[in-house]
């Protein structure tokens, strides 16, 4: 329960716009197969562009599919891609931020100057390389953005593991003879886990946004799977003649990155009165 | 009559400049090359140029405007190479840059001279950006399938903004290659069959080139000398489709198996390469999936398309014939004689043993037996369901309300400069 605890505090002190659009993106996104009223991927050529009718309400886009069961749709590719990008990077940034804070001295030094290489580079930029490099795959993208985003997570990781090594009780346990693996797994670790899942949600809104960028790119998730970036760059075209095409994945990404921002500001504000 | 630089044109000239590409290994794809026997200067205006045998479409071929070109000869560096394109024609170069090139009018043209004094040709790489530059005023001429693409969705919006678009019926065709040496189910003549049967042209046509573009069985259209005869346009047919990949033994569903393996297939796309070239797949991959074949799209870019083709990574991908002036054989030779290097466009199909044969003897029948020749290849491509023609891309151009007098050119290679006159 320790890591989980901290998380749902926050939550309940967040302005309640953001937890609304964010709990909406979050059960779309788990539900999506069962509340989106048509296949997502059905192409009915005869229809295609058309505005909206009874049967489909929001319209259906260039190929004559359901525009509503696509955005439902995305958002589930969303809320799958941003969680795997967010353990993956969670993962190396919080193993290599523990081990730094926990050492401290040259492990610190040398691991901290790699963190600063990593964040200098602009994350865009990273994940554009390791997709030129591995290739264009779902994968590869999710592989990419993780790349991109752990070095965050260190910085913070070690930061919380930091300020937890110096807590008397850490001095305490060391006294009574705790081994170095009991401190590690037991004390350090879980509390540092805690602290940065609340910095991993506020993350998600631009996470959610790089693999839009990827795919309006071309770079990210593959077509028909239904993805809001690439919704977007199948209807540009239609921009003038049909802008309803693109306002509505538009407005979609936009009201979910908002979402996940307001609630990344309320994090930070709350941190910085906790101190 | 001079070269840009004041250099006399002459029989020298000329000479020096044949000399640069005739007769080269690397230009076997035309008759003049290969057949070519020497040349002979007769006088200060005249040059004798002597091949093994008569040329067919010599002329034609001297017009092209790759490989063949008159350069001054003080315009090389010191070992040959090009440096700067100083010619005889309408225009001289003036500026040259990354962003674009400005040209002026070369008032010693021995022709009829443009009429107008500049021409400026600017780099926007964007079409979404081009069709701002156009309706806002900053550029008067846009489109051709090779130097500007519009796809016919943006030629709709255009129009519908007021401004002027020109189509020309285009002489190139979208042809979809299966790649038989990467997958071992392409390499049965009744799955190519049930793919082909499995597309739907006519709604491709309509639905995605607004009904600009024509569907087809051909490889060429008519537009194109030697073309052949013209075969059926395949029409959607999912049952004979299914019936065939079940005779072929891909049986079961929703995705067919043969020997416990899936009938999936990857579809390469460079949305850059062929523009539109995207929806087009995606419409193939759902109407695949009705007969039970699973089609997995890759979206690359231009470099990476330009590496995977020609290493033959793809299963499916979408080609382009080359267009006037270059065919029949630009796309005959270059896209099918296996032994021909062809670059970057890679090869459409390869068979050396049954394919090679009949290009070779296309390309060396005399000139009453070549139509023949040619329909052989056509025949066999088409009976062997070799390749997937889907349709002839359309030219679009759009151009600002000042330019009057706007002609397609005859080739995506012509600047179509000659008709044009600016109203201010």
């Amino acid at each position: 329960m320790q890591p989980v605890r901290p998380l749902l505090k926050a939550i309940g002190a967040f302005p309640r716009s953001a937890v609304f659009t964010i709990c909406a993106f979050v059960l779309l996104g788990l539900l999506a197969p069962y509340i989106a009223p048509h296949d997502p991927n059905a192409q009915d050529l005869l229809v295609a562009g058309q505005g909206p009718t009874l049967a489909h309400p929001f319209g259906v886009d260039h190929l004559g599919r359901d525009t509503l069961s696509r955005l439902i749709v995305a958002a589930r590719t969303s809320l799958v891609g941003v969680c795997l990008v967010l353990v993956c990077a969670h993962a190396i940034g919080i193993a290599i931020g523990t081990i730094a804070g926990y050492r401290r001295g040259w492990t610190d030094e040398l691991l901290m100057r790699i963190v600063d290489v990593g964040q200098a580079i602009p994350s865009l930029i990273v994940s554009l390389a390791v997709i030129g490099i591995a290739g264009v795959s779902y994968w590869n993208m999710i592989l990419a953005l993780a790349l991109a985003w752990w070095p965050g997570s260190a910085r913070i990781s070690r930061a919380v593991a930091v300020n937890t090594m110096n807590k008397p009780h850490m001095e305490a346990l060391r006294v009574l003879g705790a081994s170095p693996v009991r401190i590690y797994f037991v004390h350090l670790l879980p509390t540092t886990i805690g602290a940065v899942l609340v910095y991993a949600t506020a993350d998600a809104g631009a996470v959610a946004l790089a693999i839009a960028t990827l795919s309006f790119l071309g770079l990210g998730i593959q077509p028909p799977t239904p993805e809001w970036g690439q919704m977007l760059v199948d209807a540009l075209p239609y921009l003038e003649s049909d802008p309803r095409q693109v306002i509505l994945p538009g407005l979609t990404l936009t009201l979910a990155v908002i979402g996940f921002n307001i609630l990344g500001e309320a994090v930070a504000l709350t941190e910085f009165r906790s101190r | 009559m001079t070269f840009h630089d004041g250099t006399p044109f002459d029989a020298a000239a000329v000479e020096w400049n044949l000399k640069r590409w005739i007769g080269l290994e690397a230009n076997n794809w035309m008759n003049s090359s290969r057949l070519y026997a020497g040349t002979d200067i007769v006088d200060d205006d005249h040059v004798n140029v002597r091949f093994k045998e008569p040329v067919l479409g010599l002329l034609q071929e001297f017009a092209y405007v790759r490989p063949v070109r008159l350069l001054s000869p003080k315009s090389v560096s010191g070992d040959g190479s090009y440096k700067a394109p100083v010619g005889t024609g309408p225009w001289h170069q003036a500026t040259a840059g990354n962003e674009g090139s400005a040209f002026e009018r070369f008032d010693a043209y021995w022709g009829d001279k443009p009429s107008f004094k500049y021409l400026e040709v600017k780099v926007l790489p964007d079409s979404r950006g081009r069709m701002a530059a156009l309706r806002a005023g900053d550029v008067d001429l846009i489109g051709g399938a090779f130097v500007s693409p519009l796809t016919a969705t943006e030629a709709e919006t255009l129009k519908g903004a007021g401004i002027d678009v020109v189509i020309d019926p285009g002489t190139t065709t979208m042809i979809m290659a299966f790649n038989t040496s990467r997958v071992e189910a392409l390499r049965d003549p009744k799955v190519r069959k049930a793919i082909n049967l499995g597309i739907d042209r006519a709604a491709i046509s309509q639905v995605l080139y607004r009904g600009l573009a024509t569907s087809t069985g051909n490889l060429f259209s008519e537009t194109v000398p030697y073309s052949g005869k013209r075969f059926d346009v395949p029409r959607r047919d999912t049952e004979t489709a299914k019936s065939l990949l079940e005779e072929a033994g891909w049986v079961g569903g929703p995705v067919r198996q043969k020997d416990g393996k899936d009938l999936a297939i990857e579809l390469v796309v460079s949305e850059e390469q062929v523009p539109g070239s995207r929806s087009v797949a995606e419409v193939i991959q759902s109407e695949l999936q009705e007969i039970g074949v699973t089609l997995t799209i890759r979206s690359v870019d231009h470099a990476s398309r330009h590496s995977d083709i020609p290493e033959r990574k793809f299963d499916l991908a979408f080609f382009q014939t080359f267009g006037a002036p270059y065919e029949p054989f630009g796309t005959v030779v270059g896209l099918f004689l296996s032994t021909y290097d062809n670059g970057v466009d890679g090869k459409l199909f390869i068979d050396p043993e049954h394919l090679d044969p009949l290009v070779l003897a296309a390309m060396s029948a005399p000139e009453g037996e070549m139509e023949a020749a040619l329909q052989k290849v056509y025949d066999w491509l088409h009976d062997n369901d070799a390749i997937a023609p889907l349709l002839f891309v359309p030219g679009i151009w759009a151009h600002a309300a000042r330019v009057k007098g706007f002609q397609s050119p005859a080739t995506e290679y012509d600047m179509p400069y000659e008709n044009i006159t600016l109203a201010e």
